[in-house]
């Protein structure tokens, strides 16, 4: 029995090695293994130490190369003596066989994935895909910084500012200037029917060569179709010309008519071509067809701020390069135009640009699916680890008969990839239709909107991520249960429980965690948009009906003929029947739509002497008397406007926040107002409440209408407060326009309370979404809870009959079995801890009015999650009380 | 009851299995036994312990090996070990290799592959 000390140590080398090899062939061939190498170890010493470390260099290669081998083996045999049609048919048996286990593997699967997929397309369109220009990333648009002396941080830019870039050099290819306008669409000079009103684009001849896109048909711009005298020429979007002309291809050469000036079509963009203007404050633009300007952008004032700025980068140019020449062009502009006073130039990436304000909102739904699918796939596994415990024993006996393990392994694997198929298959359905509804909810000015739709390929692509999704968690269990041989189940039965319920417990902590982590974002969100609701916006959104009115000036050239008109259509909608009050302005509430402009208070108490403070940047909007009674915007002093006189001074009313601050005790009525550097003073005649332009949530700048009479230019939106329902008015408001004025056309027809919605639009998806991802992951813990809690119910039958037996009560072995299932909730809720603090600081952007640690919010979730799992603990405990002791001994 | 149906083809030997129902074809052998016995034949590369091993657990897993007790070991050294023989099942695969090993090299012969006082 007696062994040299190196034999000894050999031999643990050699175990060391053999550790290389699935445990079965260690319990097997482990000895004879170690007397092998023991026997060569012995030959090679005698020829020397080389001899000796040559062995342990093969031992080790040897022991490497197969006992991976080893262990791939059931893969291995797999592969060779497949028998699919066999494999398949066990496999859809055993499903057919028990339905409730494939139901919820399938369900899990359709839900989980199917949210996924809708998330991963939204994502992938918006956050990912390249926009459709040639090198899109080397775009910029250009703003202008005020905040030097005034509370504007991106600002339109000066046309000269445009004819800078342009010529800049440098790392700057080139830059083009931009404005949208709506305007009046007609095709036939004789009839001039039918016209519409359409937003054009207009902008310097070089626009499509800058985003490197070719036209449909016909050609681009021209270098000489723009500035003074040039041959007017338009360019139309596909969706024009597909809706307006019937995709008529013989329109290139003819003419159509804007605002009654005959242009002619050289050329129809494709359909991939959507090219939005971002704005200085509102959302970014589209327009249906594209202009050249009529005036050279630098002979225009170089003051005032008109102008978006496109500017493309040299190939290879770094954004610092850009960064650092825009803002060399902005230094020059500053010092020739602004006197040093700060003004700066900077550019921003056009894709950074348009994604910006989605961005956050999609951070939060994308971790949102994340988490939702690692849950999804810890339940996955769950549910196939206590489904193989489950059939343990017939796996062991099937082996016992002779079975071999890879058929065993194969139709494991066959089942968990038919279910996993299943359910990704269910899971594209739900992708397809949940996107087209997700799109119906987006914002309509979430980035390419348009192009966000879930088709057939990325449908194949869920089949295949659920089937394999299926065969991953299928793996381990599968290859676990046919390991077991049936005297280890033999062994194993005499003491129940170890290595399985160990991961199983492990897995529901997990999941308890990740549940506790979607729920508390999911509830941060909800209760965001609570928020976001119960704001007081400053007006009554309910029963008003708004829509645009162009008063042409090629109809009506001057202020009175125009001011006419507005008043003859602002009194036909008071006829209409229905109608209770009417109004006119040129921006609505919430579409980011006004002018900004610098205002002072000469003779106002507030005034401090500086002049940051006395001169501020206000939102400036023309209105016509009855917007506010319309609107329901209260007038806290003074009164509306009244009809102008000849002689009488120019009237203003301001909103509280002026008031506040230029009046602080009263006495705004009757001020005078100058706004800019104009010489008309105005007399503040009223004061009104601050009715939010920008977000539903918070007031923006303070505000000042102007009397639309006194000066009307531009685009006025009627308002129609009215006791029908509001879009019945529609007819009869066309009606009304037709018989005053047949060639204009009445546009954005839109209620006011749809107009809020869409703002919240964003904020309403996500929480949607969020809070939906949030009850799908509680949904699958408490099933998870469910599973863990029952099996153990199962598992220890014969002790609790034991203990019932022995005099133990119901209520006791039910708090014994709760117990358990409380651990694991209170394990998972510390787990999950670092996860909602880390979460909270992701989401924090998205959140309105409510911080993402709120303890109301976090309280609750914990109570509702509490409940919900001590719920499906109980559920499964229960099962204790229908344990019958004598039933539960005969039975062993 | 899930019981994969052995088909009656057996899968041709591999080499290294060849060789341990060479040496078991003379007596009961262990692990390295089998090991030296394909170092004195001197045909072609002796296998390492893990594939040897490997290949025992499947001849057995076929029933073509069976361990045969735990026999004293033939040196000195009163180890007791593993010793592997060979079942009549095994004996049938061998003959059935050889034959057609031979057949080869009968067909090899005839091809001129081979010349006539080659083995």
């Amino acid at each position: 029995m007696k062994r040299p000390a190196s034999a000894t140590a050999s031999d643990r080398w050699v175990r060391l090695l053999l550790r290389l090899y699935p445990s079965d062939f260690r319990d097997e061939m482990g000895d004879a293994f170690v007397e092998a190498y023991h026997d060569r170890c012995r030959a090679a010493a005698e020829r020397g130490r080389g001899a000796l470390a040559a062995v342990w260099l093969r031992a080790l290669v040897d022991s490497l190369w197969n006992g991976v081998g080893e262990r791939l083996r059931p893969a291995v045999a797999w592969r060779r003596s497949g028998n699919w049609g066999r494999d398949m048919e066990l496999a859809a048996r055993r499903i057919r066989r028990s339905p409730v286990f494939a139901l919820s593997v399938i369900g899990t699967l359709t839900i989980g994935l199917g949210a996924f997929a809708v998330v991963t397309a939204v994502i992938d369109k918006v956050l990912i895909q390249p926009l459709p220009y040639h090198r899109p990333n080397d775009l910029y648009f250009v703003w202008r910084d005020y905040t030097a002396w005034f509370d504007l941080k991106r600002g339109w830019v000066g046309g000269p500012d445009v004819a800078a870039l342009d010529t800049a050099g440098g790392p700057i290819a080139g830059a083009v200037g931009l404005r949208l306008d709506q305007r009046t669409l007609s095709t036939n000079a004789a009839s001039a029917g039918n016209p519409e009103l359409i937003p054009v684009m207009i902008s310097t001849p070089k626009l499509f060569d800058l985003l490197g896109v070719r036209p449909l048909l016909g050609r681009t711009f021209a270098p000489s179709e723009g500035g003074e005298n040039r041959a007017p020429v338009i360019v139309l979007g596909y969706d024009l010309w597909q809706r307006r002309f019937g995709g008529d291809r013989s329109i290139v050469g003819s003419d159509v008519r804007l605002n009654n000036t005959p242009y002619k079509v050289i050329g129809v963009m494709d359909e991939g071509f959507h090219f939005v203007r971002h704005s200085s404050l509102g959302a970014p633009e589209r327009a249906d067809a594209f202009i050249t300007f009529a005036y050279s952008l630098a002979g225009q004032s170089p003051r005032s701020g008109a102008f978006a700025a496109l500017v493309r980068a040299r190939p290879g140019a770094s954004p610092q390069q850009i960064m650092a020449a825009v803002a060399a062009v902005g230094a020059a502009i500053d010092e020739r135009t602004f006197n040093h006073k700060g003004l700066r130039l900077y550019p921003v990436g056009l894709e950074a640009d348009l994604v910006a304000p989605v961005r956050p909102a999609l951070v939060v739904l994308g971790l949102s699916a994340l988490v939702l699918i690692i849950v999804l796939t810890v339940n996955l596994a769950t549910l196939l680890l206590t489904r193989a415990a489950h059939r343990e024993r017939e796996f062991a006996v099937s082996r016992a008969l002779g079975a071999n393990r890879a058929a065993l392994v194969r139709a494991t694997l066959a089942e968990a990839g038919i279910l996993g198929a299943l359910g990704g298959f269910g899971a594209a359905i739900i992708a397809i239709w949940g996107t087209r509804m997700l799109v119906a909810l987006a914002p309509l000015d979430l980035p390419r909107r348009e192009s966000i739709a879930v088709d057939w390929r990325i449908g194949m692509v869920v089949v295949a991520v659920g089937a394999l999704l299926g065969l991953c968690a299928g793996v381990a269990p599968a290859f676990w249960a046919t390991r077991s041989t049936l005297a280890t189940l033999l062994r194993q039965a005499a003491v129940r429980g170890g290595g399985r319920g160990r991961l199983r417990r492990g897995l529901v902590v997990m999941q308890v965690a990740l549940s506790l982590v979607l729920l508390s974002a999911g509830g941060m969100v909800a209760r965001s948009f609570e928020q976001l609701l119960r704001s007081h916006p400053g007006f009554d959104p309910e029963d008003v009906l708004t829509l645009r009115v162009e008063v042409a000036p090629w109809r009506y050239p001057n202020n009175a003929s125009a001011v006419a008109f507005d008043d003859q259509f602002q009194q036909a909608l008071a006829a209409l029947p229905g109608v209770v009050a009417t109004g006119a302005s040129s921006a609505v509430p919430l579409t980011a739509n006004t002018d900004q402009r610098d205002v002072r208070f000469p003779t106002a108490p507030g005034n401090t002497g500086q002049s940051d403070r006395d001169e501020p940047l206000v939102d400036v909007m023309q209105s016509r008397a009855g917007w506010f009674r319309t609107l329901r915007i209260p007038i806290l002093a003074g009164r509306d406007f009244a009809p102008p006189r000849a002689g009488a001074p120019r009237e203003a009313i301001i909103d509280r926040t002026l008031a506040a601050q230029f009046f602080p005790s009263g006495g705004a009525i009757g001020a005078t107002l100058v706004i800019g550097d104009t010489l008309h003073p105005l007399t503040v005649v009223g004061v009104v409440d601050h009715a939010r332009q920008y977000d539903l949530y918070r007031d923006g700048r303070p505000q000042v209408y102007l009397r639309d009479d006194d000066d009307t230019y531009g685009p006025l939106y009627f308002a129609v407060r009215t006791t029908r329902l509001p879009l019945d008015l529609v007819p009869d408001i066309r009606a009304a326009m037709r018989r005053l004025d047949s060639q204009l056309a009445i546009a954005d027809v839109r209620t006011l309370d749809d107009i809020v919605n869409q703002s919240v639009r964003q904020q309403r998806l996500s929480a949607v979404l969020v809070a939906g991802f949030s009850l799908g992951a509680l949904s699958l813990a408490a099933m998870g809870l469910f599973g863990v809690v029952a099996g153990t119910v199962a598992a220890r039958r014969h002790e609790i009959a034991v203990r019932l037996a022995l005099g133990a009560d119901n209520g006791s072995v039910l708090r014994l079995v709760l117990g358990e299932g409380g651990v694991l909730v209170a394990l998972g809720f510390v787990v999950g801890v670092p996860g909602v603090l880390l979460t909270g600081s992701v989401i924090r952007s998205a959140l309105v009015g409510v911080s993402p640690f709120d303890p109301l919010t976090l309280s609750g979730v914990v109570t509702g999650m509490m409940i919900v799992t001590l719920a499906a603990c109980y559920l499964a405990a229960r099962r204790v009380t229908a344990i019958d002791p004598a039933g539960a001994f005969r039975g062993e | 009851m899930d019981i994969e149906r052995t088909t009656d083809d057996p899968p041709p030997l591999r080499p290294v299995e060849f060789d341990i129902l060479l040496s078991l074809a003379v007596g009961d052998r262990h692990g390295y036994g089998i090991i030296q016995d394909a170092q004195e034949r001197g045909l072609g590369p002796v296998p390492d312990v893990g594939t040897l091993y490997r290949a025992l657990r499947r001849l057995e897993e076929r029933g073509l090996i069976k361990p045969s007790g735990r026999a004293p070991a033939a040196d000195a050294n009163d180890e007791r070990r593993n010793y592997y023989g060979i079942t009549p099942r095994g004996r049938r695969v061998a003959r059935a290799e050889a034959r057609r090993l031979q057949a080869l090299t009968r067909a090899a012969r005839l091809s001129g592959l081979l010349g006539a006082g080659a083995v």
